[in-house]
C-alpha cells in the first residue's frame, strides 16, 4: 500500500473516532446536566471536564462563562479553530476520504461525505433550536454506521489495518483521558456513572458489576476489561494485533519499534489488576498511559509513514 | 402527461428527437412511454438525482470560482439514441481520425516527412506551444501516442456529424457516461421499455487492457497506476474512479519515485516496480527536470525512464500538437496523407488567424464567428459572436492582432437539438457527443459516449464549466440478423 494513502486510512479513522467520542462526551454531559446537574457548580465542573476531554486541556485551565452549555458546544462541535472540534474531525475525515476515494467503497464514502454535509448544514443556533442531542446522536451513529459499514466492505488487509491501529489508538488515548478527568475514588457515584457513560460502559459495567457500584471496580473495568471494546486493555491488544498483521510476523516478539511498544503496553494490561492500578495511583496511571500512546503514534509514523520520504524509501 | 415540444423554436437547426412527421424511429418507444409519464415524477427524480450526485461527490470544480467549490454536473433524464448503423458510422469516424492524428505524431516526432512535402505550413507546428522539442527522436511503446482520446462532434444543420475538436491530451469525461447510466437505471427504469441497448460499464476494463497493452515489451502482468494532480484536480473524482474500477493504485507524483531510470511506487512494504502510468497530468508538469521546474505533481526523473523505454505514459508526451486548434484544418489531409483514405468525418470550417487574409476576414466579421484559442479547452477564453457585446468584440480583436498564432475562427455552428427538461417540460436544447477512443494494439471506440447539453435558453456552449449538463448516451444493441 502507498504510504501516502495508509497515512490517510490512519487519519481518517483516527478523526471519525474522535468526532463520535466527542459527540457521545458532550450528549452524555449536556442530557446529565438537565436534572440532577442543572445549573450551579457541579454543572460547571461536568462541562470544564467535558471540555477538558475535546480539546486535550487540563480541566483546571478550562475556563468558562455564564452560558456553559453553549459555549461547550461553540468550541467542541463548531469551532474550525479547534481542530478537535466535531466539524474539525469530519472536515479531517472527509479529507483524507477524498484522497482515498480509489479505496474506499462507495457506501463508505458516501457515509462520510453525508455526515460532513450534515454537519457543515448546522450551526449553534440550529441545533439549540432542536435539541442538540439530534445532531450529537446523528453524529455518532454515522460514526459508527462508517466504522461498520468499513468493516463490512472494506478489503480485511493493509488499509483495514491501518484503520484499526488508528480508531484504536484513539479510543485508548481518549478514554484515558476520561479517566484522567475522575479526580479521586472518592468522588460521588454519579460522576463515576457519568464516565461510564462517556465511554459506553454504563449497561456493560452494570451487567458485569451486578448493582455495585464501586468506583474502583469502574475503573478497573474501564482498564482492564479484555471484553470491553473500549477498555484500555482492549485497545492495546488491537492495536498490537494490526501492527503484526502488517508486518505479518510473529507476535510473540518483535521487528520493529512500534510492535516493541505496543507488545509492552499490552503486557501492562494483560499482566496487572486493579490493586497495581491503585497502588500506583489513578493520576500518574492515566499520566504514564497518555504519555505511551503519543509514543506509539510516533513510532507508527517512523516505521510506516516517514517524513523524510525519499532517503527512507531508498534505503529500504 | 409531458406536454413534449414538437418542434425546436429555432429556425435552422436539425433535432435529434424529431424530423417534420414526428419522432425519429429510435425515439418512438421513448415518446409513447414519456407520453404516459407525469411530469413531476421526473422533476422529483431529477431532484434526487442531483442530491444524489453531490452526496456521491460526483463533482467537478470550477476554477474561477472561490477555491474548492465543488458542483455537479446537471444531469438530464432525457437520454440521446442512436441507432447502431448511425454510431458505426460515427465510430468508424473516430477509429480513423485516431489513426492519422497517431501517424501525424509520429511523423513530426520522427523526421516531419508532412512539413517536408509542404502539406502542413512548417511553422504552424514549431510554433505550438504544445510541440515538445524532448520527444523528436523518442521511439515511443508501439508507435502508440494517442491512448486515450475523445473527439467532439455535433450535428449540423443538416444533421451531418462534423468535428468541432480533437482532444488527445488528457480528455475528462467517462465518469459521467458510467454514472449518468447507473443512475438513470435505477431512477427511472421505464424509460428503458422497448430498448436494448450497448452497455458501457465494461470502459474500465477495456481502458486496463489498452493500458496493458503499452507496457515495455517482456513485461509479465504489467503494474498500471493512474498518476492524478491530486484532490483540487477539477476532474480528481474521475481519476478516482477509474483507478477504483480498474482496480489500480491511484498515485499522486509524490508517491512515486524514479531510481536507475526505473519508476516505482512508495509503498509501506518498500519500493514496487511501475510499467504504465495512466497520467491524468499535462505534459508542463510531468517531469520538473525537463518541464516547469517548480511542478510539485510530477516525478522527477521521469522522462529520463520513459525515454529509456522502461515505462509506458498513456498518453504519450507531446500529443497536444495534435490537438493544437490551428492545425484542426490539416486534419483531413493528414487522413489522405497518411492513410490514403478519404475522411469519413467531416471538419467545421476554420480561419487561421495567424493567416493574412483570413485574420482581416475574422476580424471584421467577429460578430458571426467563434473564436476559440488555439491551446484552451474547457470552454475557457472563447468569443462567440452573436452572443458578444461590441466591447467584447474590440477585445478579441486586440488580442487577435497581437497574437494571430494564438486564435481560430469557425462559423457559428447551430448544434443539432434534443428535448431536455426544463424547469419541468421538455425543451429544445442544443447537444454536442464526445466518443472516447482507446489506442493500445488497435484503436478500440467503445459504445460509451457523452452527450453534454446547453442548459441555457438558446446557448451553444456546452462545457461543464459554462453551464452545460450531460444526458445518458445510447447505443442500439445491433438487431438479431444484422449481424
Amino acid at each position: 500500500m502507498l504510504s501516502r494513502l495508509a497515512e490517510s486510512f490512519f487519519w481518517l479513522s483516527r478523526n471519525v473516532e474522535r468526532a463520535e467520542t466527542i459527540a457521545r462526551v458532550l450528549d452524555v454531559t449536556y442530557t446529565r446536566s438537565m436534572d440532577l446537574y442543572a445549573g450551579g457548580a457541579w454543572s460547571q465542573r461536568s462541562w470544564r471536564t467535558a471540555i477538558a476531554i475535546a480539546t486535550f486541556a487540563n480541566p483546571d485551565t478550562v475556563t468558562l462563562g455564564e452560558s456553559a452549555p453553549t459555549e461547550a458546544l461553540e468550541r467542541c462541535v463548531f469551532d474550525e479553530d479547534n481542530g478537535s472540534s466535531i466539524v474539525s474531525c469530519i472536515a479531517t475525515a472527509r479529507g483524507n476520504a477524498i484522497g482515498l476515494r480509489a479505496e474506499l467503497s462507495t457506501e463508505l464514502w458516501e457515509h462520510i461525505n453525508e455526515l460532513y454535509l450534515d454537519v457543515r448544514s448546522q450551526d449553534l443556533e440550529s441545533i439549540l433550536e432542536e435539541g442538540p442531542s439530534r445532531m450529537l446522536r446523528r453524529v455518532r451513529d454515522r460514526c459508527q454506521a462508517i466504522a461498520g459499514v468499513t468493516a463490512a466492505t472494506l478489503l480485511h488487509e493493509d488499509g483495514w489495518n491501518f484503520m484499526q491501529l488508528g480508531r484504536f489508538l484513539e479510543r485508548g488515548a481518549l478514554t484515558t483521558r476520561m479517566l484522567a478527568t475522575a479526580e479521586s475514588l472518592e468522588d460521588p457515584w454519579p460522576e463515576w456513572q457519568r464516565l461510564l457513560e462517556m465511554c459506553c460502559a454504563s449497561f456493560p459495567f452494570a451487567r458485569v458489576a451486578r448493582h455495585l457500584q464501586s468506583p474502583r471496580d469502574a475503573a478497573a473495568f474501564i482498564v482492564f476489561r479484555a471484553t470491553f471494546p473500549r477498555s484500555l486493555n482492549f485497545c492495546a491488544n488491537e492495536i498490537h494485533a494490526a501492527l503484526h498483521r502488517l508486518s505479518e510476523s510473529s507476535a510473540r516478539s518483535y521487528t520493529d519499534d512500534a510492535e516493541k511498544q505496543a507488545g509492552r503496553l499490552c503486557a501492562t494490561f494483560n499482566f496487572a489488576d486493579a490493586d497495581d492500578l491503585f497502588a500506583e495511583g489513578l493520576q500518574p496511571f492515566t499520566r504514564r498511559t497518555i504519555g505511551t500512546f503519543e509514543g506509539l503514534v510516533a513510532a507508527i509514523q517512523r516505521v510506516y509513514f516517514p517524513r523524510t520520504p525519499v532517503a527512507a524509501a531508498l534505503a529500504v | 402527461m409531458l406536454e413534449l415540444v414538437q418542434r425546436p423554436d429555432v429556425g435552422e437547426v436539425f433535432d435529434e428527437f424529431f424530423d417534420a412527421a414526428g419522432p425519429r424511429p429510435n425515439y418512438v418507444p421513448l415518446a409513447r412511454t414519456l407520453a404516459s409519464v407525469e411530469p413531476e415524477m421526473l422533476v422529483n427524480g431529477v431532484r434526487a438525482i442531483n442530491a444524489a450526485l453531490l452526496r456521491r461527490g460526483v463533482t467537478f470544480t470550477v476554477y474561477a470560482e472561490a477555491a474548492g467549490t465543488e458542483r455537479i454536473f446537471p444531469f438530464d433524464p432525457i437520454p440521446r439514441i442512436f441507432s447502431h448503423q448511425e454510431w458505426r458510422r460515427i465510430a468508424n469516424g473516430v477509429e480513423q481520425r485516431v489513426r492519422a492524428l497517431n501517424a501525424f505524431l509520429n511523423d513530426v516526432y520522427h523526421g516531419a516527412r508532412i512539413l517536408r512535402e509542404g502539406r502542413i505550413p512548417r511553422e504552424l507546428v514549431y510554433s505550438s506551444e504544445l510541440f515538445v522539442r524532448e520527444m523528436i527522436g523518442v521511439h515511443v511503446l508501439n508507435d502508440v501516442y494517442i491512448h486515450v482520446s475523445g473527439i467532439d462532434l455535433i450535428r449540423d444543420e443538416t444533421g451531418t456529424p462534423r468535428v468541432l475538436e480533437d482532444n488527445v491530451r488528457t480528455p475528462s469525461g467517462i465518469s459521467y457516461v458510467l454514472e449518468n447510466r447507473d443512475v438513470l437505471k435505477r431512477t427511472f427504469p421505464r424509460l428503458f421499455d422497448g430498448y436494448r441497448i450497448e452497455p458501457v460499464d465494461d470502459y474500465p476494463l477495456r481502458l486496463l487492457r489498452t493500458l496493458q497493452e503499452s507496457a515495455p515489451p517482456g513485461v509479465h502482468e504489467p503494474r498500471v497506476v493512474v498518476l492524478t494532480p491530486g484532490i483540487y484536480n477539477s476532474a480528481y473524482y474521475e481519476h478516482a474512479m477509474l483507478a477504483r474500477t480498474m482496480g489500480v493504485p491511484l498515485a499522486e507524483g509524490r508517491d512515486l519515485i524514479v531510481v536507475d531510470n526505473r519508476v516505482f511506487l512508495r509503498t509501506t512494504r518498500g519500493l514496487e516496480r511501475v510499467d504504465v502510468i495512466y497520467r491524468r497530468i499535462d505534459d508542463d508538469f510531468l517531469d520538473p527536470l525537463y518541464f516547469k521546474p517548480n511542478s510539485a505533481l510530477g516525478v522527477v526523473g521521469l522522462m529520463n525512464a520513459y525515454r529509456a523505454g522502461n515505462v509506458g505514459l498513456a498518453n504519450a508526451i507531446g500529443t497536444g500538437v495534435a490537438d493544437d486548434k490551428a492545425l484542426y484544418r490539416f486534419v483531413p489531409e493528414m487522413i489522405r496523407f497518411y492513410l490514403r483514405e478519404e475522411p469519413l468525418l467531416a471538419n467545421v470550417e476554420t480561419f487561421d488567424c495567424s493567416h493574412d487574409v483570413s485574420r482581416r476576414h475574422v476580424v471584421a466579421n467577429l460578430d458571426r464567428l467563434v473564436v476559440k484559442r488555439t491551446n484552451g479547452s474547457g470552454g475557457y477564453g472563447m468569443l462567440i459572436g452573436p452572443a458578444s457585446t461590441s466591447q467584447q468584440r474590440d477585445e478579441f480583436a486586440r488580442k487577435i492582432e497581437a497574437e494571430p498564432r494564438s486564435y481560430i475562427a469557425q462559423p457559428v455552428v447551430e448544434l443539432s437539438s434534443h428535448p431536455t427538461l426544463v424547469g419541468g417540460l421538455l425543451r429544445s436544447r442544443r447537444v454536442d457527443l464526445r466518443p472516447f477512443a482507446l489506442y493500445g494494439n488497435r484503436v478500440d471506440v467503445p459504445p460509451a459516449a457523452l452527450t453534454r447539453v446547453a442548459l441555457r435558453e438558446g446557448s451553444l456552449v456546452v462545457n461543464s464549466s459554462q453551464g452545460g449538463g450531460s444526458k445518458d448516451t445510447w447505443v442500439l444493441a445491433e438487431e438479431d440478423g444484422d449481424a
